[in-house]
């Protein structure tokens, strides 16, 4: 929560928006939930519970997504997670909400930052309130814009869906230009391995509308689209849920917050195709045309979506944007985890800091040792071998986050083959290098040994060639993979 | 090209009515280019895939040449422009999903599978797609063949349908 208190404006939000009655028991739905048969276990919770059954309430996941399906008791004092109810654990939950429970608080990360609120709310802005959303708009609609711009320099804060540019910049670069300017918000994440917005939006839509009104304040941007994948159906349920209720509430198109932000706000839908994460495919698709990448400069942030300039942030940047005035801001970043660990999930880990991959590993309750290596970025990213356990994190080199552990006998060489047919799969064909180098890379992957001079050439051309980055990073699990795990190929 | 719709008994009826739904939603949008993306949703939504009936009234509404709607409609992995296998199942083939035995899965039915690139649910991995487009996780090959057998069993109106529990849930859990 912001270090502020809160504004008069946000008092009376609170007011008009109470928090719902404690004690209760949320049960984790969601995308995660629903797929390992929540909605039986909240029949079957429901009946334990008896009485008591209307204190289950609906929320999504909390990003761990190894106990779904599970509910988390919060009543005075007292939170805690209470996982795989698929195996029974009705009577544990029943005897936590009586006070007959000495477990401690939640497994994992998310107490703090970006994920605080996320899958541990009902969705209701009452809810999102009392947990501390629309604080750090409502202190900033009190100050100059320039402030919110310094407050994100002092941050430090980039761009989290990969690229890892300076938020600031970007903003400060729209803010300049005068007359009409957008905001994209890229939530499209079709990168494999990736599922931090999808999320970040279904457990907590009211951050990404803050960060919106954020970035609306400090540049005079006035219109926004909102990307979403088009699978994750139900972040853009709940993200137009929660706008619905913003608006009722004055928070967007009203002064509820003291002052009018004027911020049309619109949710378009994504149909596929990891090109679609890039951002002026986005731009393309959104204005009807064929989703293929465009010639830069110009930039979006002078000639963007419909001609106006125009900022494209993550959804995952513009949420970490309303952690700026927190007490210890970021940097920290989410990390979706997954392969060989007992708790895959989604990670918030501070980077730039003392973790490792070896702490992360520690904290889903993997040896490291266990581990051949954890596939980092996916189609797009590369091999970190146990050698690296040890190191810290470093934001600019953890991309957009997805991370695969592979157990130790994982077959390296057919990942690579099948990373390298799917980034050949996926090229839009627009540039050549992309087009011919992603096909002839899986031709070359047949027999690796022979071909490793023509491999490397060929890396070379789509990384220096390409229009865009599935191109320039087709080549790069690859390179990563003959370079660190040789032995796999012969 | 003719379209190759869900045709039974009174098929032909039931799919003018999916496309008379289409059009309305179609109707329903400003007429402008940037809605030829929302525009063929709108159509899959109503029709299950993308029609020729479909992609002409798109035409005809946002004024896009038919030979562009057909380039961007062929670009988005999702959207279909056959109609889809009645009963197909897909299984995510995305790194987590195979270490986790999605090879097993496809063998557990191969008649009723397809493999799909990765559906985003990694953390629960083996993912597998129903024909609604419903995803299950954590599934092994007897709970795949459990579902499958069970919706086979719904469709056909006798003998009675059997009730399974919802055992596809209910799973090995991952090695560590």
């Amino acid at each position: 929560m912001t270090r502020f208190p809160p504004t008069a404006a946000l008092h009376a939000l609170r007011e008009a928006h109470p928090a719902p009655a404690r004690p209760r028991v949320l049960l984790h739905l969601g995308t995660c939930g629903e797929a390992v048969g929540a909605p039986s276990a909240r029949e079957a919770l429901r009946e334990v519970l008896g009485a008591r059954a209307p204190w289950v309430v609906e929320a999504a996941c909390d990003g761990a997504c190894w106990a779904a399906p599970a509910a988390t008791v919060v009543r005075e004092g007292h939170v805690h997670r209470h996982p795989r109810l698929d195996d029974g654990g009705g009577d544990a939950v029943a005897a936590c909400l009586d006070a007959c429970c000495d477990a401690e608080g939640y497994a994992g990360t998310g107490e703090r930052g970006l994920t605080a609120r996320m899958g541990r709310n009902d969705g209701s802005l009452g809810d999102a309130l009392a947990q501390g959303a629309y604080a750090a708009i409502a202190h900033a609609i009190t100050r100059p814009a320039a402030e919110t711009i310094e407050a994100i320099e002092r941050a430090r804060l980039t761009g989290r869906g990969g690229g890892h540019f300076p938020v600031p910049t970007k903003w400060k670069l729209v803010a300049a230009h005068g007359g009409e300017k957008w905001l994209l918000v890229n939530a499209e994440e079709g990168e494999p391995g990736v599922f931090k917005d999808r999320h970040l939006i279904e457990g907590d839509p009211h951050r990404l509308i803050e960060g919106i009104l954020l970035a609306c304040h400090a540049t005079g941007v006035t219109r926004a689209v909102v990307y979403i994948n088009g699978q994750a159906r139900n972040a853009r349920a709940a993200f137009e849920r929660a706008l619905a209720d913003a608006r009722a509430a004055g928070i967007v198109d009203g002064d509820a917050l003291g002052r009018r932000i004027e911020a049309a706000i619109e949710v378009r839908s994504g149909a596929g195709g990891y090109v679609c994460g890039e951002e002026s495919v986005i731009m393309n698709s959104v204005e009807g045309e064929r989703p293929v990448p465009r010639y830069k400069p110009p930039f979006a942030t002078d000639h963007g979506l419909f001609r106006w300039p125009t900022i494209i942030n993550n959804a995952e940047t513009l949420c970490a944007v309303t952690t700026v005035f927190d007490e210890t801001p970021p940097p920290t970043k989410l990390i979706p985890l997954s392969g060989a660990v007992p708790r895959p999930g989604l990670y918030e880990v501070p980077v730039d800091g003392a973790t490792t991959w070896a702490g992360v590993l520690a904290m889903a309750g993997a040896s490291p040792g266990r581990a051949s290596a954890v596939l980092l970025g996916g189609p797009s990213g590369r091999f970190v071998p146990p050698a690296e356990f040890d190191r810290p994190l470093e934001m600019r080199a953890l991309g957009a986050g997805g991370a695969v552990v592979l157990p130790r006998d994982a077959d390296i060489a057919k990942i690579t083959r099948d990373l390298a047919a799917y980034n050949m799969r996926e090229s839009c064909g627009e540039c050549t290098p992309c087009r011919e180098g992603t096909a002839r890379l899986v031709e070359l992957l047949a027999d690796p040994g022979a071909n490793r001079a023509r491999i490397d050439e060929v890396i070379e051309v789509m990384t220096e060639a390409s229009l865009c980055q599935l191109g320039g990073l087709a080549g790069r699990p690859v390179a990563s993979a003959l370079a660190e795990f040789p032995v796999a190929f012969e | 090209m003719t379209p190759a719709g869900r045709r039974n008994g009174n098929g032909r009826s039931e799919e003018d009515a999916a496309l008379e739904r289409a059009r309305a939603a179609i109707d329903a949008l400003p007429r402008r280019k940037d809605q030829l993306l929302p525009a063929l949703q709108e159509a899959q939504h109503a029709l299950g895939w993308v029609t020729r009936e479909a992609i002409e009234h798109v035409h005809r509404h946002t004024r896009v040449p038919l030979s562009e709607i057909y380039a961007t409609a062929t670009a988005y992995s999702e959207l279909r422009l056959e109609a889809p296998v009645p009963g197909r199942w897909h299984v995510c083939t995305g790194v987590s999903c195979d270490l986790a035995g999605a090879a097993a899965l496809l063998e557990a039915a191969p008649e009723r599978t397809a493999r799909i690139d990765c559906q985003f649910l990694c953390a629960l991995a083996p993912v597998v797609v129903d024909a609604r487009e419903r995803l299950f996780g954590r599934m092994t090959p007897e709970a795949l063949r459990a579902r499958l057998e069970a919706e086979a069993a719904a469709a056909t109106p006798q003998p009675p349908v059997r009730r399974r529990a919802r055992s596809g849930t209910r799973t090995r859990r991952r090695p560590s």
